[in-house]
């Protein structure tokens, strides 16, 4: 194998995929990255075993081939080049040679045929949408997945298909996130997928805000996101999550609307104060003000008055601030409106006016 | 045919009875020593040979038996312990079931010769192959001896599975130890194969007793240990308890004491390892001497022929108690008790030693302490020296001694001020901090120290704040069996105060709609279900408050100056004050040391001063 390319023609594709490549593992192979040479164009494939990462790059190849090599040490000597400069790739005796201008460096490599492929995915439904679409439904959502839950279920997104419209949910068993988002499809049934922590973070990274198209082909176990030059498999959470309609609550009889930005400000100062472990904090609700009480173990105390829009009874409450600033930081819109039953019972985040977007926090009990 | 029932010959019967209690030479002894004990000896000898196989000859200067009793003695179910069965209730004595004598009689050769103290000699009765013989006049000093003979000479499936010479012995001698501690009063002496192997002074005094324990436990076990007597109610429970930098790798330095009779009991050693959770390293077992007395009435020791397991009429309580007063005493340990403990110790372990050498040619094992010290400490080529000059050595310190006590004695008077850990003078590598005190130089680790302070400050404000929960958004659903369930169902509250919300789904399965806000990130079900065996199995449960305390330990490891912070003087000093304001400062939330005290006469000793 041999072929010339440019600095940044390489780094681009080595970047996309090294997120799939783990720092420690317990097998050589996945710590390189596949390089495979067409005549007229080359694939660099990066993977975990959970995700797989592809991407293609178009272009003349002096001499076919393929194989693998250290994926993060490739990546260095390629961002430690002068810009512009011209490298210069060949294998010689298992051994890959780069070149540039006054630089060599030589690697150890592995055979392709050791590097391990996933399975070939079946029962394949495609969505094709939009990049910002997809973005901002993981964007709203993805804060609230668990991270190393026993629950293994709940360390991951739940994307459900259905006609016209693609929903996402994520909850780590205390607070809970929905999105969903009108699209263009014909759903045979209703299909729920729970993709996992690390394939949610790599889309994210690889969506941009644009209107580029992606296609979500979905298999029994996998899911695959094609871009225009990557592609992204993952496997799928085996498990069922939990029933989020069940957990929306009803008989919200008393809403607030707050200005998003003044109510984030507000939380942050009272946060200070809160058990840093904990992050309890206590909401007193007034007509038409909303007062943020936290303490911490020293007994130092933070009281905060925020006016609100509000006519319900009073009320307090007890909730981790972290959950409600999570969900603030994701909001885009101007005015949020916080509804709730009482001091006992989990209290909705939403837009008013709209259901596209909806957050469910459990009180604490403090 | 069919085989005719038919009752057992009295022989075949002791032997049965034998197979409980006399299960190898170790079991004899032990069985001998609680007769003596019984008897009111105040001196007792053991001759052994051939670890025990062979020989074993126990005498003591009791009460005796009275000639008319001697061949009753030996007959199964005749005791003058117990008379009826309001006695049993109440047992005082070590032994009531009036069966160790014959069943031994019924596996050896047995010689029993007892005098009381008004008779003007003693009278000897032989159970040879099982047949008494006449009794006979015979001389003894007041008191019994008791002979034991080829054991096991007429059960050779039992002479089998003894084990070798010394085996047996070591197992002896641990039983012999073991009484010994139980029984400070008592002198004994075990001699094996004509050679004096243990020799156990009558200790009154505490001091004579912290030595008999050396002795036992070695010297190391009595440095480190702390004295406690505490009493509730109708119990009281006194003893050293061993800091928890003195662990061990196995529960072998446990020794428990009920009423005098050596017990090991799960209920105890539970009630103990709670007590140190929050102390000891990981994986290593606390060493302990105690001592619990308590009205015989509310103790069963008839639960087992060994007699090794009690049981409690107030269990609950008395768990309570002994995890209350251990908690208590190791929380209370702070640097300055400490320290005038070990001084205390230190001259007095060099009085003692004098007094001992004087009244016996045997090897003090009370100095031997600063004696393997000091050559672990210098090179090996001095140590020709050392038994020569050991003697002035320790005159030499006694007065180097006397004299820092006077000073430390006149310091306070003049200059008020010396604090236990004393003044911080420089940081070592900004790891340790080195302070100067009364008795010489303090090293502390810095980190440790800190971790220990923030541990028990957070516990403190978790505790006055109460646990606060978190209901969970999806309920968590745990297969669990019926009875545990059951349990859920029935006592609710205890979950409650745990800030646990559960209610039971179906017959094997509960639903967990609320956890403790710390442990919101941990594995609430696995800790769940072991909250679950706990309280079917001892009904109660600190895994969940020892659960919180992880969550709290790691906190306060992450909120705690580091290694090669640098501090200022002042700083350093602020921090000793802190430990020695604080509970359990020995240690940090791992049970490592957190601070070591150098004596200035152990520095002396290392640069060879005043010799």
């Amino acid at each position: 194998m041999k072929f010339k390319i440019e600095k940044e023609t390489l780094l681009q594709p080595l970047q996309q995929i090294i997120g799939a490549v783990e720092k420690k593992q317990t097998m050589p192979a996945l710590s390189n990255v596949l390089i495979r040479a067409t005549e007229d164009a080359i694939t660099f494939t990066a993977t975990d075993l959970e995700i797989e990462l592809i991407s293609q790059l178009a272009m003349i190849i002096d001499q076919p081939g393929e194989i693998t090599l250290p994926a993060r040490k490739l990546l260095d000597i390629c961002k430690s080049l002068n810009n512009n400069a011209i490298i210069q790739f060949s294998i010689n005796d298992n051994k890959a040679l780069i070149q540039s201008s006054k630089s060599r460096f030589t690697l150890t490599t592995l055979p392709a045929a050791d590097f391990p492929s996933l399975e070939s995915i079946d029962n394949v439904q495609s969505i094709t949408i939009t990049q910002n679409l997809l973005h901002d439904l993981i964007d709203k959502t993805a804060f609230a997945m668990a991270q190393q839950d026993v629950r293994y279920y709940l360390n991951g997104l739940m994307l459900e298909v259905s006609t016209n419209v693609l929903t996402a949910v994520a909850t780590d068993g205390h607070r809970l996130a929905y999105a969903k988002k009108e699209i263009d499809y014909e759903a045979v049934d209703i299909k729920q997928i729970i993709l996992p922590r690390k394939g949610v973070l790599e889309l994210m990274r690889l969506l941009n805000n644009s209107d580029e198209t992606v296609t979500l082909n979905i298999g029994t176990n996998h899911l695959q996101i094609q871009f225009n030059t990557i592609q992204l498999t993952s496997k799928l959470i085996d498990g069922r999550f939990p029933d989020y309609n069940r957990v929306m609550p009803v008989e919200l009889d008393n809403i607030i609307l707050a200005d998003r930005e003044q109510l984030r400000a507000a939380l942050m100062r009272a946060s200070i104060l809160s058990n840093e472990k904990y992050r309890g904090i206590r909401l007193i609700l007034r007509k038409n003000l909303m007062l943020l009480q936290a303490q911490n173990p020293d007994q130092e105390e933070a009281d905060i008055e925020v006016e609100v829009d509000y006519n319900g009874d009073d009320i307090e409450i007890g909730f981790n601030v972290n959950y409600m600033l999570d969900v603030l930081n994701v909001c885009d819109s101007t005015i949020i409106q916080l509804a709730l039953h009482d001091s006992n019972s989990s209290f909705l985040l939403s837009y008013p006016d709209q259901q596209d977007a909806k957050y469910v926090i459990m009180p604490m009990r403090l | 045919m069919t085989q005719r029932i038919q009752t057992m010959p009295t022989q075949l019967v002791n032997q049965i009875a034998a197979g409980e209690v006399v299960e190898r030479p170790a079991s004899v002894v032990k069985e001998l020593l609680e007769n003596a004990l019984d008897a009111g000896a105040t001196d007792i000898h053991i001759d052994v040979e051939q670890g025990g196989i062979k020989l074993i000859r126990l005498s003591d200067n009791g009460c005796g038996i009275h000639k008319d009793d001697l061949v009753l003695s030996l007959s199964p179910h005749a005791t003058s312990k117990i008379h009826q069965i309001d006695d049993l209730e109440r047992v005082t004595s070590l032994g009531f079931r009036g069966e160790a004598l014959p069943s031994i009689a019924s596996v050896s050769q047995l010689t029993l010769v007892s005098r009381q103290h008004d008779s003007d000699h003693a009278w000897q009765l032989d159970m040879h192959n099982s047949v008494a013989s006449a009794i006979i006049p015979a001389a003894h000093t007041p008191g019994t001896r008791i002979e034991v003979r080829d054991l096991f000479f007429n059960v050779p499936a039992r002479r089998k599975f003894l084990r070798t010479e010394k085996t047996e012995f070591a197992h002896l001698e641990d039983v012999v130890k073991r009484m010994a501690l139980s029984h400070f009063e008592v002198g004994m002496t075990l001699v094996h194969n004509q050679r004096m192997v243990k020799q156990f002074l009558p200790a009154m005094q505490r001091l004579q007793q912290e030595k008999r324990i050396a002795q036992v436990c070695g010297p190391a076990f009595i440095e480190q240990a702390v004295y406690t007597d505490f009493s509730y109610e109708d119990k009281r429970l006194w003893g050293w308890i061993a800091l928890p930098t003195f662990s061990r790798s196995q529960a072998d330095m446990q020794y428990f004491y009920v009423n005098g009779r050596v017990v090991k009991d799960r209920l105890v050693t539970h009630a103990v390892r709670q007590a140190y959770a929050d102390v000891l390293f990981h994986g290593r077992h606390p060493a302990y001497v105690l001592f619990l007395e308590i009205d015989p009435a509310s103790v069963d020791v008839n639960a087992h022929p060994g007699k090794h397991e009690v049981r409690f009429r107030q269990s609950r309580q008395v768990h309570d108690f002994l995890f209350k007063t251990i908690y208590k005493t190791l929380a209370e340990v702070r640097p300055e008790n400490n320290n005038s403990h070990d001084a205390g110790h230190f001259s007095s372990a060099i009085n003692v030693q004098g007094e001992a050498s004087a009244a016996a040619p045997v090897p003090a094992t009370g100095s031997a302490c600063h004696g393997s010290h000091y050559q672990t400490s210098v090179p090996a080529a001095n140590q020709q020296n050392l038994s020569l000059a050991i003697a002035e050595q320790q005159q030499g310190y006694q007065t180097l001694f006397h004299q820092a006590r006077d000073l430390a004695g006149s310091q306070p008077q003049s200059e008020p001020e010396i604090p236990p850990l004393g003044f911080a003078r420089a940081q070592l590598h900004g790891i340790y901090i080195v302070a100067e005190n009364a008795q010489g130089m303090v090293l502390v680790d810095m980190h440790a120290a800190h971790e220990r302070i923030t541990y028990e400050r957070l516990k403190q404000a978790s505790e006055h704040a109460g646990i606060q929960s978190q209901p969970l958004l999806v309920p968590v659903t745990l297969a669990v069996s019926q009875r545990e369930a059951d349990l859920v169902e029935t006592q609710p509250t205890i979950f409650q105060q745990l800030g646990f919300e559960l209610d039971r789904n179906a017959e094997e399965s509960i639903c967990i709609r609320q956890i403790p806000v710390v442990l919101a990130n941990s594995d609430t079900e696995a800790l769940l279900r072991d909250v679950l065996s706990d309280l079917l199995r001892h009904g109660s449960s600190e895994r969940i408050h020892e659960a919180i305390n992880e969550v709290l330990s790691t906190m306060a490891c992450h909120g705690s100056v580091r290694a090669n912070r640098k501090l200022t003087l002042a700083e350093m000093d602020a921090l000793l004050r802190d430990m020695e304001r604080t509970d359990r400062s020995g240690q940090c939330n791992h049970g490592r040391p957190t601070w070591i005290q150098l004596t200035m006469a152990e520095l002396d000793k290392w640069f060879k001063r005043g010799q």
